[in-house]
C-alpha cells in the first residue's frame, strides 16, 4: 500500500508524504506554502484557519492529514480564482468590512459556505454561519452587511 | 499512510482496530487539540455503515461517524437531538465533529450524550467478534471510563423512533454561542388522558457522567397531573438530595441551584 496521502488541493491532485497525524493547517502553510490560511488558536475556536473540505467549512487546525485522503480541500488561494470570490471581494470592500485582515480568508470561506447552503440567508443564518470566525476589529456588523451585499449582488451565482 | 489507516468498509475498520494500536478518529475536533505525534489514527469517515442515518422498526440508527451537520440535516433524527446538536460549537466544528466522537470522548458535558441518556439510547459496539448492544447508561462507568474494548468501535447509536416529542431542553453556558455546557438539562414526558405514562430527566455537565435517576422518575409515572402537582415538592426535594455535583469551572452550589431551577421550569412547562 502506498504511504502517500492523496487528495485534491485547490483543484489539483496532490500527494502528501508526511504523517497522517500531521495537522492540515501546518501542511498547507509549511509544505504547500499556502499562507492565506492563518493560524490563530490551534483549537478550533477562531476560524482563522478555515478551509472548505468537500465543500463544507472546516477548521484546518483540527483536521489530520490522513482524514484528507480522497477529499477535496479549497483554501482562499484556490477560491480566489472563482467568480463568487469576485462578488464577495467587492462586497467586503464596498462596506469596509476588512480592517487588519487576519480573519478575512476564513470569513470569506465562511461566506461562501453560508451562500452555498442558503443563497438568500436571513440575518440569523448569517450570524450563525460566521459564529465560528472571530474578528477582533470590526465588531462584525460590517462583515454581516458584506455578506448581505454579496447575496444580493451575486444573485444566481449560488 | 504513515501513522494512520483510512478504512473504507466496516470490516476493514474492525480488523484494523483489532490488530493495530490505533485511535478511532471521528472528526478530530478533540483529538487534534491534544495533537499527539507518536500515535496512529484509524479514520472512519469513509466507512459506509458508520456514515449513514437509517430507520428500522424500532430505532433511528445513527452511524457513529455521522457528523453533527448530517444529524441536523436528517429528516429521521428526533427534534430533541437536533436542538441539542445545533448548540454544539459553530458550523465548522459541526461539519467535522461526529456522534461517536462526542460519546467516546467520555465527557459528561457532551451535548448529544445528554439526549442519549434521556432517550434511553443504545450503542452498537462492533468488533471482529461480532456486535454487542449496550444501553448508554451502562456504557459510562465513571469519569472518562467507558465500557469499550480495545478492539471495539462505536458503530451506531440507536435512538427510539417514538416517545421523544414532548420534551424540554436547556443548555446553560457562559454565552449564547460557542459555549461549553455549564449545565444542560433534558426532560421528556408522555402524558395520556391527563396521566403521566412516562417521564425521563437527565442532567449534563454536573458530575462525572450524565445523571439520570430512574428510581425518582417512578415517583411520577402513573400519576394524574393533579396528583403529580401534589407530589412535586417531594419530587424536587428527592432530586435535591440525589444530585451531588462536582466542582469544576463553576461551583457545586451553582450547579445544584441551576439543576433544580431547570427541573422546576420543566415541571412548570409541562403543567405539573
Amino acid at each position: 500500500m502506498s504511504n502517500e496521502i492523496r487528495f485534491n488541493l485547490n483543484g489539483k491532485e496532490v500527494t502528501y508524504e508526511g504523517k497522517a497525524t500531521d495537522r492540515l493547517l501546518d501542511a498547507l502553510r509549511e509544505y504547500y506554502h499556502l499562507t492565506g490560511v492563518k493560524c490563530g488558536c490551534k483549537e478550533g475556536e477562531c476560524g482563522a484557519c478555515s478551509v472548505l473540505m468537500d465543500g463544507e467549512l472546516a477548521n484546518s487546525c483540527m483536521v489530520a492529514m490522513g482524514r484528507c485522503e480522497g477529499s477535496s480541500i479549497v483554501t482562499i488561494e484556490g477560491f480566489r480564482e472563482t467568480k463568487r470570490f469576485e462578488v464577495i471581494d467587492k462586497a467586503y470592500a464596498s462596506v469596509s468590512a476588512v480592517q487588519c485582515g487576519y480573519c478575512i480568508p476564513g470569513m470569506v470561506l465562511a461566506t461562501e459556505a453560508i451562500l452555498t447552503k442558503t443563497p438568500h440567508p436571513t440575518l440569523e443564518e448569517i450570524r450563525d454561519g460566521i459564529s465560528g470566525n472571530l474578528c477582533r476589529c470590526t465588531g462584525y456588523n460590517a462583515i454581516v452587511k458584506a455578506i448581505q451585499t454579496a447575496a444580493k449582488e451575486g444573485n444566481g451565482l449560488w | 499512510m504513515v501513522n494512520g489507516c483510512m478504512a473504507t468498509s466496516l470490516k476493514e475498520a474492525l480488523e484494523a482496530r483489532a490488530t493495530k494500536d490505533m485511535i478511532p478518529y471521528g472528526g478530530g475536533t478533540d483529538l487534534m487539540i491534544e495533537g499527539k505525534k507518536d500515535i496512529s489514527y484509524l479514520f472512519l469517515n469513509q466507512v459506509p455503515e458508520m456514515t449513514q442515518i437509517v430507520m428500522d422498526d424500532e430505532y433511528v440508527r445513527i452511524g457513529g461517524a455521522c457528523t453533527f451537520t448530517q444529524v441536523l440535516e436528517s429528516d429521521l433524527v428526533p427534534a430533541l437531538m437536533k436542538e441539542a446538536v445545533a448548540m454544539i460549537a459553530a458550523p465548522a466544528i459541526r461539519n467535522t465533529g461526529t456522534m461517536a466522537g462526542n460519546i467516546g470522548n467520555g465527557s459528561a458535558k457532551a451535548d448529544s450524550v445528554l439526549i442519549d441518556f434521556v432517550a434511553d439510547a443504545q450503542l452498537v459496539l462492533g468488533s471482529t467478534n461480532g456486535n454487542r448492544v449496550v444501553p448508554i447508561a451502562d456504557f459510562y462507568k465513571g469519569r472518562k471510563e467507558l465500557d469499550l474494548g480495545r478492539d471495539e468501535l462505536i458503530v451506531e447509536i440507536l435512538l427510539p423512533k417514538t416517545g421523544l416529542d414532548n420534551y424540554y431542553y436547556k443548555k446553560v453556558g457562559a454565552r449564547n454561542a460557542l459555549a461549553i455546557s455549564r449545565i444542560s438539562f433534558a426532560g421528556v414526558i408522555k402524558i395520556e388522558n391527563d396521566t403521566i405514562k412516562d417521564i425521563a430527566i437527565a442532567f449534563g455537565a454536573v458530575a462525572d457522567t450524565v445523571l439520570r435517576f430512574k428510581d425518582l422518575e417512578k415517583m411520577m409515572i402513573g400519576k394524574t397531573l393533579e396528583d403529580a402537582k401534589q407530589e412535586r415538592k417531594a419530587f424536587v426535594e428527592a432530586y435535591d438530595k440525589a444530585i451531588n455535583p462536582t466542582r469544576g469551572r463553576v461551583s457545586a452550589e451553582y450547579r445544584k441551584t441551576v439543576c433544580l431551577n431547570l427541573l422546576n421550569d420543566f415541571l412548570d412547562a409541562k403543567g405539573i
